[in-house]
């Protein structure tokens, strides 16, 4: 082993041949992409056939750490799991915190990248070294925390680690996430289909080989100053570390951009029922921390009585509490436990599901579907008892209603028909997270323009438009903060840092030399960048996607919201339009949105060129 | 009075890096498998964490246990540590100790616990919650 953070090594697996073999990572293209993001999209733009169906055995699927995971560089603890999604047929890279990504790397790899299909239920157990593909009858059907357990009770090891899938993934739903350490998830776009599309219920990783760095006794005094000046003394990280995300629902609330009932309201009356201090008032348990992270912004939760007693999860997060509480007409912070818990559980992106949820609730009151498609259940908006029985329908596929959500929401609207497909808000398929565009122009832009569908994880200008003090309906200057955003979370998630650690350009370039050895500075690192998200754009442009599919739902034009600072806003077809024009040509891509010759020769990415039918 | 280190456990997160410092600090490598103290995040049942070390404790069964008289006094300190170049690896501390305070190496060839770095443990100096005291 090098001492430069890296492993050096991958992981191949074959689950049609049942063969599993190490190579060594290809050290020019580490240069240029890092790790994690970059390094994973360079990977799956060389492997994986262009038209491929995210669902067959021909799917790549790969599970990427970075040279920075697993050493003292705080929040640097999240590995990313990147495949063709499943959900909106996009590019997919989607992370999780946790212990997972240092365990892998301890256990002597970078990176899985598995391929083919299990002949029979199958997990991975990689310890020190090696791995092998071992049958998974013993799980099969079973949730994630009975799986974790049982797993580590199959491999001996009390504290392996497992990521892994519930039964949303086993049956193929197209919102099912990865779990990781029973409430890490990595839950966008479906990767969890595509374990279960493989056969494959989980990786399990225990390591003993540890993460090595060029000088150790420097960079730990380095790693203890940082540790303390730039995390746990940083103001920027205050209402993480007393609130951690379910802050933003009093923002939002305020901002009226929450999304309320099928995103038909931007504020919710209950919204103090789900907030940052029901949590701390009402669930609360003790502060949760991933590995190497000195903030800790998850918090435990259990309920304590009434119909939800019993229930616990880390969390909610402000994601699940807009789109699976207030978006959903749910005003208690209990029955928000429950559906989280039964999304860690059965494996589900509670993003999605409670996105899938509340257009369910929208149709079943305009009367579309009925008590015949939901099992008898009466899914009015607010109704808890009826909406905490979600996550297993759709989980499971029962229930008509159940099994078309299991597709997420734009392919169940599209199997029910009648009109309903407007009332779905994504972008390529994927459900909107908690922020709505009416309040916060940037976030259509941000939303249509995100690489995986739509995200929050990419750019958010709602920081300045709905929350700080820019002009949120303004379209100037929308452009170029998604531009510069989506260009500096490509290296920070190739990296891979945590979103939530607020570390400046020029730091993330001093932790990636302490680590590897190598020169960089903030240039380089955006340099990097822009090669990482072209390297994506153009993979989605080899997928067909254009500009078209950059999208934003109809309702964000045509529905002004009701109440508060948005009262009457709406965003217009031609703003948009704008801003994506000005979008693509700070990205140096023509008007469809592809990447020219001379930008991604700029971005140092001369060697797809030839694979890219558009530019012969 | 044992001299180890006390813990307000109530207050830990489960970050671990205590346990990354530790590894660091004592074997030149990320390595928590090789720290010498051991976080347990017991979640969802019964949602607590847990912490492992040797308190130091004034009984010091290990170093009766030991039969190679491995477990040394470190004179300054007035603490147990185990000399690694005496120790043979056969886990008599290990299951004396009452405290879960020492295991052994992933190597299992001998076994590992607290030392308190000589004087300044790495730990208390880089928890960022407060939760480690010396």
């Amino acid at each position: 082993m090098m001492a430069d953070g890296y492993t050096g090594n991958i992981l191949r697996v074959d689950l049609s041949e049942e063969k599993v073999s190490t190579e060594p990572i290809n050290r020019e293209w580490a240069r240029q992409f890092i790790g994690g993001k970059g390094l994973g999209a360079r990977y799956l733009f060389d492997e994986l056939k262009p038209g491929t169906d995210p669902l067959s055995p021909d799917n790549v699927l790969s599970v990427w750490t970075g040279p920075l995971v697993g050493t003292m560089v705080p929040l640097t603890s999240r590995y990313v799991v990147i495949t063709k999604s499943p959900l909106s047929g996009t590019f997919l890279d989607t992370y999780a915190g946790g212990y997972f990504g240092p365990e892998l790397k301890y256990a002597g790899f970078d990176a899985v990248i598995v391929k083919g299909k299990a002949p029979k239920p199958s997990y991975l157990w990689v310890n020190d070294g090696k791995a092998e593909i071992r049958d998974a009858k013993g799980v099969w059907g079973k949730d994630m925390f009975r799986t974790e357990e049982l797993l580590r009770e199959e491999v001996g090891h009390s504290t392996a680690r497992v990521a892994g899938i519930g039964q949303a993934g086993e049956k193929l739903s197209r919102i099912a996430g990865v779990t990781s350490d029973i409430t890490r998830n990595a839950g966008r776009g479906g990767a969890g289909a595509v374990f279960g599309s493989k056969n494959l219920k989980a990786i399990v990783a225990k390591g003993s080989f540890g993460v090595e760095v060029p000088k150790i006794e420097e960079f730990v005094k380095m790693a203890k100053h940082m540790l303390k000046t730039d995390v746990v003394d940083n103001p920027e990280h205050a209402g993480l570390v007393t609130d951690g995300t379910p802050i933003i629902v009093d923002m939002s609330q305020d901002a009226a951009i929450l999304p309320t009932n099928n995103w038909h309201s931007g504020q919710f009356d209950g919204y103090q029922g789900i907030d940052s201090d029901a949590l701390k008032n009402r669930v609360f348990v003790r502060k949760k921390a991933c590995f190497g992270c000195g903030i800790a912004c998850g918090s435990w939760a259990k309920v304590k009585d009434g119909p939800f007693k019993g229930s616990s999860t880390e969390g909610p997060e402000y994601e699940t509490l807009g789109l699976a509480g207030s978006n959903c007409g749910i005003m208690n912070i209990e029955a928000v436990v429950r559906f989280a818990e039964d999304c860690d559980r059965l494996g589900l992106d509670t993003i999605s599901a409670g996105a899938a949820v509340g257009f369910a609730m929208d149709i079943y009151e305009k009367g579309v579907i009925t008590k015949e498609d939901t099992g008898g259940l009466d899914l009015r908006f607010g109704n808890e008892e009826a909406y905490a029985k979600m996550p297993e329908m759709i989980a499971e596929r029962s229930t008509r209603i159940g099994d078309l959500l299991a597709e997420g929401a734009l392919r169940a609207a599209k199997a029910i028909g009648k009109d309903t497909e407007k009332l779905v808000i994504h972008s390529k398929g994927s459900e909107y997270p908690a922020y709505d565009p009416r309040g916060s122009i940037g976030m259509a832009l941000a939303y249509a323009t995100s690489d995986r569908g739509a995200d929050h994880n990419r750019a958010w200008p709602v920081a300045s438009d709905a929350y700080g003090d820019g002009d949120p309906w303004s379209t100037e200057g929308k452009a170029a903060i998604c531009h510069e955003e989506q260009m500096m979370k490509s290296y920070k998630w190739s990296m891979i840092f945590c979103d939530f650690y607020g570390v400046s350009p020029e730091n993330m370039a001093m932790y990636y030399t302490a680590v590897t050895g190598l020169p960089a500075d903030a240039d380089w690192l955006k340099a990097v960048g822009a090669r990482v998200w072209n390297l994506v754009r153009a993979f989605n442009v080899r997928e067909g996607f254009l500009r078209k599919d950059d999208s934003m739902p109809e309702r964000m034009e045509t529905e002004p919201l009701p109440s508060g600072k948005t009262e009457g806003k709406s965003v217009s077809r031609a703003a948009f339009d704008e801003m994506l024009s000005e979008y693509y040509k700070l990205w140096g891509w023509d008007d469809e949105g592809r990447p020219t010759k001379r930008t991604l020769e700029e971005a140092g990415l001369q060697e797809i060129l030839g694979e890219l039918d558009y530019l012969k | 009075m044992s001299k180890g280190l006390k813990a307000d456990v109530e207050k830990c997160t489960g970050c671990q890096i205590c346990a990354i410092v530790c590894s660091a600090h004592h074997t030149g490598k990320f390595n928590p498998s090789e720290s010498r103290i051991n976080v347990l995040d017991m979640f969802p049942e019964p949602g607590e964490v847990k912490l492992n070390y040797c308190i130091h404790c004034d009984e010091h069964p290990c170093v009766e246990a030991c039969p190679a008289e491995a477990i040394k006094l470190n004179e300054e300190l007035g603490v147990y540590y185990v000399d690694r170049e005496e120790c043979t690896g056969c886990g008599a501390c290990v299951e004396v100790c009452p405290y879960d305070g020492c295991w052994m190496d992933p190597s299992e060839s001998y076994a590992i616990k607290c030392d308190l770095c000589g004087g300044t443990p790495q730990c208390v100096e880089v928890c960022p919650k407060g939760v480690l005291k010396r």
